[in-house]
């Protein structure tokens, strides 16, 4: 009759039950910060290639990252049905978390796919 | 998660296809000694298209989004923990009135 309590964890904020909604289910906002994260890595590794085998140099480089960077919220955002506000809790988040964070490995693997298609 | 890996392994492998061919366009150039101004037409395309199927592949592989609100369909907690006999049941909060729909599936 008693079973196993259930492993995820509703961190309640608020006291009153009648309250808006400022509580949320703390580890599926984690896990969809995980899945995005993923994702922009991911396409941000994939751009990079893309970008060296382009032979883009300078600034047109970054510019592709943007752009990248833009489709992939987008794609992002279709994934989430548009209905953002049943995953994240603004729109902030799925459209500028972790834009800069890719940057370091877009141009790990612009280098080094520019490197090899182009100079070696 | 199956389809997806595949979707993107197909995706790198046509990258790095296109790259080889860009090489191969490079080492052509560079016998006919002109300048690389960027790479042909169809190496564009095969980029588009492994562009693509990587997108698909980042946007599939890594899981599903969950939701977030309390009171969704899914985020219910309806399970006793085991520990009943430290918690009791019979105390002043009947006094109060919830303002829960409590709603059996």
């Amino acid at each position: 009759m008693a079973g196993r309590v259930d492993s995820d964890k509703v961190k309640e904020k608020a006291s009153d039950n009648l309250n808006d909604l400022p509580t949320f289910h703390a580890e599926n906002m984690q896990n969809n910060a995980k899945v995005m994260y993923y994702s922009r890595t991911f396409m941000s590794i994939i751009g990079g290639v893309v970008a060296g085998i382009l032979g883009l140099t300078g600034l047109m480089g970054f510019v592709f990252y943007f752009l990248i960077m833009g489709i992939t919220s987008v794609g992002l955002a279709a994934k989430a049905g548009f209905s953002i506000h049943s995953y994240f809790d603004s729109w902030n988040k799925i459209l500028l978390d972790g834009f800069f964070g890719g940057l370091m490995s877009f141009v790990l693997f612009w280098t080094f796919a520019y490197d090899i298609v182009h100079i070696f | 998660m199956g389809v997806g890996f595949v979707v993107g392994v197909l995706g790198v492998l046509i990258l790095s296809h296109a790259a080889y061919s860009t090489i191969q366009y490079r080492a052509l150039l560079k016998i006919t000694e002109e300048e690389f101004s960027g790479p042909p037409i169809n190496v564009v395309v095969e980029l588009i298209a492994g562009l693509m199927l990587c997108m698909w592949a980042a946007l599939t592989v890594p899981g599903k989004f969950l939701s977030i609100l309390p009171h969704s369909d899914e985020n219910r907690v309806v399970a006793l923990p085991e520990n009943l006999d430290f918690m009791i049941f019979n105390h002043r909060g009947k006094a109060i009135p919830m303002g829960i729909d409590a709603k059996l599936k």
